[in-house]
This record gives C-alpha cells, sequence and structure tokens, in this order.
C-alpha cells in the first residue's frame, strides 16, 4: 500500500515538475506548477509530517502561485513573446549529464545503507514541531522572521521605483 | 521506503537544476528554483520519517520562508527588469550568463 501511494505521488510529482518546465506558455507552466505543489504536499502527508503539508498547501498552493499568477497578468505579453524557445546548446549538453546524475543518485541512493537508528515519530507533530521550534531552534526562527522584513524592504523598494520613474 | 523519497527529492532537484539550465524566460526559471526548493523539503522530511525526529521539518520550515521571500524580491525584479528593458525579451538579458 506504501509502495502504492508512493507510486502515484512521484510519477505525479516528477511528471508535473517536468511539464512545468517544459511548457511553452507561463500560465500553463503555473498550473503545472500547482499539480507539482499538491503531490509535494501528499507525500508530506505520506510522511506522516502533517503541518508541514498544511503550510506546504496555504504558502505555497495558494499565496505564492496566486502570486506568480497576479504578476503573470500584469506583464503585456502583447509586448513581451511568451514563447523565447530554449537555449538549443545548452540543452544537448545538459541532458546527458542530467540523466547521467539522476542514475547515478538512483544508483548510490538504492545501494547505501541507511542508519538503523529508526524511532517512531511523534504521534503528535503539531505539537511536537512547536516546541522544538520555540525552544531548541528559537534563534533560526527569529532570523527567519528578519529574512521575511528585509525581502518585504525590497518587494516596498521596487514598488516605488515603479511608481515614480 | 524512506529511500525512494530522498530519492524523489535528488530527482525533483535535479530537474529544477535542468529547468534554470535550458530556459529563456525568467518566470519559468523562478518557478524551477521553487521545485528545486520543494525538492530539498521532501528529501528533509524523509530524513525526518526515517530518524524519528521532527529537527528536520523545522528547516523545511525555514526553507518555506526563505522561499516565500525568494518569490517576494525575484518577482519584483523581473518586473523591474521588463519595465527596464522596455518589454522586449528576457532573453536579451544575458549579462550574468555569458
Amino acid at each position: 500500500m506504501e509502495l502504492l501511494v508512493f507510486v502515484v505521488i512521484s510519477t505525479i510529482a516528477i511528471a508535473s515538475a517536468l511539464g512545468a518546465i517544459l511548457v511553452k506558455s507561463p500560465i500553463h507552466v503555473m498550473v503545472w506548477f500547482l499539480g507539482f505543489i499538491l503531490s509535494v504536499a501528499a507525500s508530506f502527508f505520506a510522511l506522516k509530517a502533517d503541518l508541514l503539508a498544511g503550510l506546504q498547501l496555504v504558502i505555497y498552493a495558494v499565496a505564492i502561485v496566486v502570486f506568480y499568477v497576479l504578476v503573470i497578468t500584469t506583464i503585456p505579453w502583447e509586448k513581451v513573446k511568451m514563447f523565447e524557445g530554449f537555449y538549443k546548446k545548452e540543452f544537448v549538453f545538459a541532458l546527458p549529464a542530467f540523466l547521467f546524475t539522476v542514475g547515478a543518485s538512483i544508483y548510490l541512493v538504492i545501494n547505501s545503507r541507511l542508519s538503523n537508528l529508526r524511532q517512531p515519530l511523534p504521534k503528535d507533530n503539531v505539537s511536537a514541531l512547536g516546541t522544538v521550534l520555540f525552544t531548541k531552534y528559537i534563534a533560526p526562527f527569529e532570523l527567519a522572521s528578519f529574512i521575511l522584513l528585509i525581502a518585504m524592504i525590497g518587494a516596498i523598494i521596487f514598488g516605488k521605483e515603479k511608481a515614480n520613474g | 521506503m524512506d529511500k525512494y523519497y530522498l530519492l524523489l527529492g535528488i530527482v525533483l532537484v535535479f530537474i529544477g537544476i535542468f529547468g534554470i539550465i535550458i530556459r529563456k524566460n525568467l518566470i519559468t526559471m523562478l518557478v524551477a528554483t521553487e521545485i528545486m526548493l520543494n525538492g530539498v523539503n521532501i528529501s528533509l522530511v524523509s530524513v525526518s520519517h526515517f530518524l524519528g525526529k521532527v529537527d528536520a521539518q523545522v528547516m523545511s520550515i525555514i526553507v518555506l520562508t526563505v522561499a516565500a521571500s525568494e518569490v517576494a524580491i525575484g518577482l519584483g525584479l523581473v518586473v523591474s527588469i521588463f519595465r527596464l528593458k522596455g518589454y522586449e525579451a528576457s532573453e536579451e538579458i544575458t549579462e550574468l550568463r555569458d
């Protein structure tokens, strides 16, 4: 049963990730990307990370995708080329390297021996995660909020420049 | 079982790198970056499931915040570049690539 769930999730994830980087129109890219995000959230549920799956749905599938679509609609596509093609030479050279690295990592991971420290995850994922987040990792948490503050200031500065010029 | 999820994360990171290398469109390149970040998240969560500790999920939350700020800054830059270059095409923006 677990294997079946994994096969379904990974097929959808890899297919929609490849679709997102290969289709032409930016709006179609966003649709493929939305499918990718949903499959990633499903894999978080399968790995018993409930809080992260919820955050994935709320932050990625709602906030970030809507933000992308908003920006895509503000670009005047009658002046900008919708599809600019691929870098041909890079494609020819990158494809064998991509296939080789994927094959090598599949070989290495399948033949690797992970540690035997298998402990069951805590029953209540949200309370366990919150406890660790607000005690042991309080400094990275504060740093993350600082990163968000800097990003907000930067976005405001970009917006002001557009309004003035 | 966790090995396979780890493998899925690694493959997704490589797909993201591949997308950044081959595409010309700036928005698609940002989406490829997001795919890479999600691959890292899946790897972290599978390791957390394997070890039975939630520490890796905390790092995954921090990756989520970095992704949110990356989208805010990156899309602002994309719109600014299109405005600055006079809405031509993003294939002309190759100062850092060449």
